[in-house]
């Protein structure tokens, strides 16, 4: 398969080294967890990688084509951030055909396109709705409508359930999936939770404590046991949050 | 039926008709003690307002007054934009809008009228520019205001989904700065009305304020209070007609 994302020594300080190098591939139609102990990068990591954040070294091609913070650019990045960052003036399709408008197509077409998406995403019915009338599960569901209904190269996903009460979180784990394997999108995904990246995930890369490197990448398959895996991730991120404590004091 | 009578009590706002109708009969009263000129009799003052109505004089001098309103607060609220929109393009301009904001809300209704009187002596320019000046920082600072506190991450999502800036301008910036203009405009208006009446005591020949002081001089005290129940039934009419309609218009996604 193709790689559609080249992640090649990329590192970011602020004023403390935050990653250090981070380096990796991820092919088309991957569903890529990215796990680590808290405030150890992975929001900083995927932002560099949508092309928010500059990154202090290293580069990352999308395509073959680089990601450069501020730069007017021609990929397509879907991104689903931990708030739902809807407007809340628009009626949940209005704000998907909105950002339908950079890629130039005809109002009837975005219109469609939008009703297209939120029904994927499970909205039907919904579509007329504001956002402050609906849950917060639902209003996730409408941002993940909009960062699907641009057909982006690459999705990315920044905690989007963290919000989301446990039974609502589970509910939106399988309807993620779900809408991957119908989509074949390409996703990273951030999560500091094991059980959820081990849940929707088929590559869980593990990032050590500040500054952030690469511990551990795993293919995560219907071969592997499930809960031997969540076992093992949950010493590996102990170890770090250790790691990081020790560090501090 | 007893709930139908609260529902119509609730309307009314039963208490506030005892406390009008105590109002009342104590103002007959001391009117009855201490003679018309004084105190005009209630009566005096619905049959006078009833005669600025049959004579028409309450349009002239509503429309006079409401004109010089408008221009002087309507060039407010165009400067207050203009102000709002370069503090929100340049840090720099922030801090010079915030700075000038914070002057001319110390600067006393009084020193407005005066300078206006020495600048443009006795015209209809001076209702106008005391009013332009006191309305100026209010609905600017609510507006400068609004535009700072647009969602950044509202903006940051528009520019990882490549809205141009014109998009995220009246996608983004507008709808969130609106309700702070409508407040800023609300509470404005009702400052002009106030303000500009007073600045009408001097050199012009219509208005509420005129008329209110031509009133006092020929000792038509009753006419005084006439129009000074002209000035709250506009404030009130303003109030509920135009900005809490524009608020509920706004605020309708909420």
């Amino acid at each position: 398969m193709a790689v559609k994302l080249r992640v090649s020594g990329v590192g970011k300080d602020y004023l403390i080294p935050v990653i250090q190098e981070v380096s990796f591939g991820v092919e088309a139609g991957e569903f890529v967890c990215l796990l680590g102990p808290n405030g150890c990068g992975k929001t900083t990591l995927l932002r560099i990688l949508g092309g928010i954040e500059p990154a202090t070294r290293g580069t990352v091609l999308l395509d073959g084509r680089p990601v450069v913070a501020d730069e007017r650019h021609e990929r397509k990045v879907g991104m689903v951030f931990q708030e739902d960052r809807l407007l809340p003036w628009l009626s949940l399709r209005d704000n998907v055909a909105l950002v339908l408008k950079p890629l130039g197509l005809p109002r009837e077409e975005r219109h469609v396109r939008a009703m297209q998406h939120l029904r994927i995403a499970g909205l039907r019915g919904f579509e007329d709705y504001y956002p402050g009338r609906v849950s917060g599960g639902m209003r996730q569901r409408a941002a993940i409508a909009r960062a699907l209904a641009i057909e982006p190269d690459v999705l990315l996903m920044d905690e989007p359930f963290g919000a989301l009460d446990a039974q609502n979180r589970r509910i939106m784990q399988d309807e993620v999936r779900r809408i991957w394997a119908e989509t074949a999108r390409t996703i990273v995904f951030v999560t500091h939770s094991i059980e959820e990246a081990a849940a929707v995930g088929t590559t869980l890369i593990m990032l050590t404590a500040r500054p952030a490197r690469i511990r551990e990448l795993i293919r995560n398959d219907h071969t592997v046991d499930r809960a031997k895996l969540v076992d093992d991730l949950n010493t590996m991120i102990m170890e770090e949050v250790h790691a990081q404590q020790g560090d501090i004091r | 039926m007893s709930g139908q009578t609260r529902d119509w009590a609730g309307r009314l706002h039963l208490p506030t008709v005892g406390v009008a109708t105590a109002v009342l009969v104590v103002w007959s009263l001391l009117s009855w003690r201490y003679g018309a000129y004084v105190l005009p009799a209630p009566s005096a003052v619905v049959s006078g307002f009833v005669e600025i109505l049959r004579s028409g004089e309450i349009w002239t001098h509503t429309a006079a007054s409401l004109s010089r309103i408008l221009v002087g607060f309507g060039g407010a609220v165009l400067v207050a934009v203009f102000l709002a929109l370069a503090a929100f393009v340049s840090r720099l301009a922030r801090g010079v809008v915030h700075d000038l904001l914070a002057v001319l809300n110390s600067t006393s209704v009084f020193v407005w009228i005066v300078i206006s009187l020495i600048w443009f002596g006795l015209s209809h320019w001076a209702p106008i520019f005391t009013t332009f000046m006191i309305t100026l920082p209010v609905v600017a600072s609510n507006l400068v205001e609004g535009v700072a506190s647009v969602d950044r991450r509202l903006l940051e999502m528009g520019d990882v989904y490549r809205l141009g800036s014109r998009e995220k301008f009246t996608s983004i910036v507008i709808p969130s700065t609106l309700p702070y203009l409508v407040a800023g405009m609300k509470v404005g208006f009702g400052l002009a009305l106030k303000v500009s009446v007073v600045a009408e005591i001097f050199g012009v020949t219509s208005g509420i304020g005129y008329i209110m002081n031509y009133s006092r001089e020929i000792l038509a005290t009753q006419m005084v209070f006439v129009w000074a129940l002209v000035m709250i039934l506009i404030m009130l009419l303003t109030e509920k007609l135009v900005f809490d309609t524009a608020n509920r218009r706004l605020q309708r996604w909420r």
